[in-house]
């Protein structure tokens, strides 16, 4: 029964053992490397292969570079549409953003059989809730940096009745610290949800599939959903390569509009 | 299940196992491994630092390399699309200048055509004047000479005149008739 946990998948394992360091306040921190670590740092130097490649500034460019220069053009849009002029300070982070999510969510797809099962760090719920507090910390910060103390005009809506302003300023706030939460669980919730799927009609597959042949017979009929699931598993996993882009996609948006609140506070409002 | 060492289809080292074994038991039975915070802060700080590594590095080095093609790219093509602009006003203010010339040039022949023709029109009346002139001279020199000559001959004819009637009178008169008296009769007549 253990073969088909779909929840196994998300179990972190320590690879380089370190020794656990001090931190006031948390007490003793494992910081030992994680396969989770280790997907990370995966990713990174990927990122950074793949635009050392596509950074050879040729005017006509090939693949690899055409490929870079449409993610830098995505990126880019987003943040001078959504932000303006002043995007391009942000656009260095947003993109960090953008592609370090995106190629966390792809490269957990990946599955060499035998080989390597990429590990998914973006299912889980520490790191997606660090992405998002990292965001919103910077938002803060830009904020109280752009606007001092005018930062807290963003939770007052102006051309509002005086009478209705509490009301509204404590639905701003609230939805002002609600924003880490939904960052943090909409990345966390489609990359879990979408790996258990794949792992329950990934282990529908084998179970059926092996009961079918292993006994023989009528069981034979078992393996008309073993196939049917298999067909579910390549059509999940086409749709789990567009919810990884799109989710890394979202993340990087919502990051622009919550930057664009700060940076542009009380021109758009 | 969740007490026992699961498979590890990583074939990752025993303590691996005995890691997962842990987490898992901590999250309960069915529970979520994400869910347990032993391993919160390794990923956290792992995270903020690759983060952190990448970050400078796409923004230091790798973004403004692919930033710096496109634009390059950007930059030579209105480069190249202003140059063939302006090479084309260029061409077309050639043209004009051109053409210009060439009306120029049109309007010099034209108006050298109209010259030769004005000199030489105006240099056959002046030769012709003169030969008019000449042939007037000539006409007139005719006309003094015919004349003259005929003057010449009247003066002749009175003359003949003259001798015949004084020839006449001495034969029918048998005597000279004075000259004198020939003369008053000559003019008395009109001759």
């Amino acid at each position: 029964m253990a073969a088909i946990d779909p929840l196994h998948q998300f179990a972190i394992e320590k690879v380089v053992d370190l020794p656990p360091v001090s931190v006031p306040g948390l007490g003793l921190v494992d910081l030992s490397i994680t396969n989770s670590v280790v997907a990370m740092a995966i990713a990174a130097v990927a990122i950074c292969v793949f635009f050392a490649i596509a950074a050879k500034g040729q005017v006509v460019p090939g693949r690899t570079q055409a490929v870079g220069e449409a993610l830098y053009g995505l990126v880019d849009g987003l943040t001078s549409s959504m932000i303006g002029h002043e995007g391009k300070k942000y656009f260095p982070f947003v993109f960090t953003l953008f592609i370090f999510i995106m190629t966390m969510n792809l490269f957990g797809l990946l599955n060499l059989f035998g080989v390597a099962h990429m590990f998914t760090p973006t299912s889980q719920v520490a790191v997606t809730a660090a992405l998002a507090l990292m965001t919103i910390g910077l938002v803060i910060v830009v904020g109280f940096v752009k606007n001092g103390l005018g930062f807290f005009k963003l939770f007052v809506p102006s051309g509002v009745p005086v009478a209705i302003l509490p009301f509204l300023v404590l639905i701003e706030v609230i939805s002002f610290l609600v924003r880490p939460l939904t960052l943090t669980l909409r990345l966390f919730g489609n990359m879990l949800g979408g790996h258990v799927v794949l792992a329950i009609f990934g282990s529908f597959v084998a179970a059926l599939g092996a009961y079918a042949l292993s006994t023989g017979g009528a069981a034979y009929a078992a393996l008309i959903p073993s196939i049917l699931s298999f067909g579910s598993v390549v059509a999940l996993t086409a749709l789990e390569f567009i919810v990884g882009f799109l989710q890394a996609f979202v993340f990087a948006a919502l990051a622009c509009v919550y930057l664009n609140d700060v940076v542009n506070l009380g021109h758009g409002h | 299940m969740a007490d026992q060492p699961l498979p590890n289809p990583d074939g990752a080292a025993p303590q691996g196992a005995n890691a997962t074994t842990e987490a898992a038991g901590q999250g309960g039975s069915g529970g979520l491994p994400q869910f347990d915070p032993t391993w919160w802060p390794g990923q956290i700080v792992w995270l903020l630092i690759i983060f952190a590594v990448l970050y400078a590095v796409l923004w230091k080095v790798l973004l403004p390399k692919v930033g710096g093609a496109i634009d390059a790219r950007e930059g030579r093509i209105s480069g190249d699309i202003a140059d063939a602009r302006r090479l084309k006003q260029e061409a077309e203010s050639q043209a004009a200048t051109a053409a210009a010339e060439m009306a120029g040039a049109r309007a010099k022949a034209q108006k050298l055509g109209s010259d030769a023709k004005a000199k030489s029109a105006a240099q056959a009346a002046e030769r012709q004047k003169v030969e008019e002139a000449k042939l007037n001279e000539r006409l007139a020199l005719a006309e003094a000479d015919i004349r003259a000559a005929r003057d010449q001959a009247m003066t002749n004819v009175r003359g003949i005149a003259v001798e015949t009637a004084k020839a006449i009178v001495e034969k029918l008169t048998g005597t000279a008739a004075s000259s004198v008296d020939l003369e008053a009769a000559m003019s008395a007549r009109g001759a």
